[in-house]
């Protein structure tokens, strides 16, 4: 019965962690959302472990211990995905703003030479 | 240049070319007395902001290293804010002869193309073409490109290039960043654009080093394969010129 409680203590203290996290503002919403659902997943299945066992039985797994290295190998594929997505898109706009200010700093240089302020 | 009314960009992107930016920038002065030139010092470490604009070019520096495609594209959004008609690329490492500038404005001036790629390959004219290797990858890509696409491009990793109004306008929103010349033309066709290839004489680099020289030849073709691959199934059209 210990691996039951330490299993429902670890997942609550993830999930304050992510709480405590937003609440400092280290972490947004927009990313904190994924954590919450894994996190609160968690707890629900710690709670309800018989559920869990239920499922690795029904879809067939031998042990239920295969099941939840599965289910969390799955989570953190999709989270890695979704973070390389977050990643491109900072890139992109990474690109984009160097771009921008590249040009603007080339103009208002030629415009200050215009001008005679240098 | 003869005709005074059009206004004409070269872009030179260069990346810590010190030693032969100057020389470039010169020839291309001396070949194509009416142009404006564009440096995108792309990040360089060395002089080569400071050589270009002792030679009379305007430098864009960019604040990091964005590699080549983004680079280009920068020239192109330059071009597309101060309303150039045309734009020349041409490298920055003395690779491309400004002696030709002239002859690959020739199908953009008579509106016979949209965009006009300069060709080691397409007659037999000598000069520099390219090591056994990597023509080996440029032919692996005329084949992929023609097979896709319907272009036969004998050139397709040429960066000597000119573009009309048209052309500037769709790079300057969209462009290919990692190696971009082999998918700008995939890109160009897509779009509806005309592309026509001309015969030049190349020459081999002056000072340092081709970027391509560190990646080898085939993860070079394995990455430019993709990436036109991922182009062609793209959701979104980047819009027709």
């Amino acid at each position: 019965m210990n691996i039951h409680i330490v299993a429902i203590t670890v997942s609550v203290a993830i999930f304050l962690f992510v709480i405590e996290l937003v609440r400092r503002e280290r972490l947004t919403f927009k990313y904190a959302v994924g954590w919450l659902l894994v996190s609160a997943g968690a707890i629900f299945f710690a709670v309800f472990y018989r559920l869990l066992f239920a499922c690795a039985a029904f879809l067939g797994f031998e042990l239920p211990s295969n099941f939840i290295f599965f289910a969390l190998f799955c989570v953190f594929v999709f989270l890695s995905l979704l973070l390389t997505v977050f990643l491109c898109q900072q890139n992109n706009r990474n690109d984009i703003m160097a771009q921008k200010i590249a040009l603007l700093e080339f103009e208002l240089k030629e415009l200050k030479k215009k001008l005679k302020i240098e | 240049m003869n005709a005074s009314s059009e206004k004409i960009l070269v872009i030179v992107p260069a990346f810590n070319e010190c030693g032969n930016i100057k020389r470039t920038l010169e020839d291309i002065r001396k070949f194509a007395p009416g142009v404006d030139i564009l440096v995108i010092d792309d990040g360089s470490q060395d002089t080569t902001a400071q050589e270009a604009r002792d030679a009379g070019g305007m430098v864009v520096s960019l604040p990091f290293n964005l590699g080549i495609g983004a680079a280009v594209q920068t020239g192109f959004q330059y071009a597309q804010r101060h309303h150039y008609d045309i734009a020349v690329q041409i490298d920055g490492d003395g690779q491309h002869d400004p002696s030709f500038i002239d002859k690959v404005l020739g199908p953009i001036r008579r509106d016979a193309a949209d965009m006009v790629v300069a060709s080691r390959f397409l007659e037999k004219t000598g000069g520099y073409r390219s090591s056994f290797s990597r023509r080996v990858g440029i032919n692996f890509f005329v084949h992929l490109i023609n097979a896709l696409t319907g272009v036969k491009i004998n050139d397709p990793t040429s960066g000597f290039r000119a573009y009309n109004k048209k052309m500037i306008g769709l790079f300057s929103e969209y462009y290919p960043h990692d190696f971009p010349e082999p998918e700008a033309i995939v890109v160009t066709q897509q779009a509806g654009g005309r592309i026509v290839e001309l015969a030049v004489v190349m020459r081999k680099r002056e000072a340092g080093s081709s970027s391509i020289r560190y990646f080898k030849t085939l993860y070079y073709m394995v990455k430019v394969t993709l990436a036109i691959l991922l182009h062609m199934i793209r959701q979104k059209n980047r819009g027709k010129i």
